[in-house]
């Protein structure tokens, strides 16, 4: 079963993200609600991927990227962003992210991205 | 989707988000150049954006992508503009907390408030949010060009170097 930890400061948003995916066979390990806790959350528990907003507190999804790949060059992030915020998600993806879902979600959009890209992986 | 579990979820985190934007913008009445500040507001008016979005609440959604849009004006710049746009931050802050109001009380999408959406509007006549910037900062900042966010104050892709220059590099 896919690891996932989940990193967005809005609970809404993560909860949301947990009811798409464990019935689609994804196992949420953990949830982290800014930029430094889920750097910290990823050393500790060591996720299959990741999906992260650009948008949080302390250090922005962007920065918590940067900081993770560094960290782990293979780790495969999914970027969760908004419409409108194309040039942050064009930065993502040079950073090192996989792919992105854009807000409001659609659940199937949102498993099919993941499927991708751990196929991608593999 | 269990809507009134989400219904839930989003008035108790967006009425949170609320009383956290009313206090920051208490802080940059009095210090508008407060950077926390504006990025605090800057995100929670995201955040409610990014919840009511998911919910169909799309008069919420506009109101708070206005807002969310005048914040980055803001950050871009690093301060607010105090008079007039500090007082269409809390009309717009009135606004979410109306129809958040609305949706505890009804459960239902509350209708569109054009009148608001037009004032919180980039081209609106006060209060917007560069204009009442000196110069040298409006030259950091265009016009956004693309349908969907026309007329947005955004940050230029090059900067005027004698305009945007941090400030000590310039007496240098």
């Amino acid at each position: 079963m896919t690891r996932v930890l989940i990193a967005d400061d809005a609970s809404f948003m993560r909860q949301m993200i947990r009811d798409i995916i464990e019935p689609e066979g994804f196992e949420v390990v953990g949830e982290a609600s800014d930029g430094v806790e889920v750097i910290e959350k990823f050393k500790e528990l060591h996720p299959d991927l990741v999906m992260m907003d650009i948008v949080m507190p302390k250090r922005s999804g962007i920065d918590a990227l940067k900081g993770i790949v560094a960290m782990d060059p293979t780790a495969q992030i999914v970027m969760c962003s908004a419409l409108g915020q194309e040039t942050l998600v064009m930065e993502a993806i040079q950073a090192g992210a996989k792919d992105f879902i854009v807000k409001p979600f659609k659940p199937e959009s949102v498993v099919a991205t993941l499927r991708k890209t751990l196929e991608k992986e593999s | 989707m269990d809507l009134a579990k989400y219904r839930n979820l989003f008035l108790e985190e967006a009425t949170e988000h609320l009383a956290e934007m009313s206090r920051a913008l208490l802080i940059l009445e009095k210090h508008p150049d407060d950077g926390e500040a504006i990025d605090l507001v800057f995100r929670m008016a995201h955040s409610i954006k990014g919840m009511a979005g998911s919910l169909g609440y799309d008069s919420i959604t506009e109101i708070a992508h206005k807002l969310e849009d005048r914040m980055d004006a803001y950050r871009a710049v690093g301060r607010i503009e105090v008079v007039e746009g500090i007082a269409m931050l809390f009309r717009g802050l009135d606004g979410l907390e109306r129809m958040i109001d609305v949706v505890r009380e009804s459960g239902e999408p509350p209708p569109p408030d054009l009148e608001l959406a037009n004032a919180l509007s980039p081209d609106a006549a006060s209060g917007a949010a560069p204009d009442a910037l000196e110069e040298p900062e409006k030259k950091c900042l265009r016009r956004a060009q693309t349908p969907r966010r026309r007329g947005v104050w955004v940050r230029r892709r090059r900067r005027p170097r004698s305009a945007c220059a941090p400030r000590a590099w310039i007496a240098s």
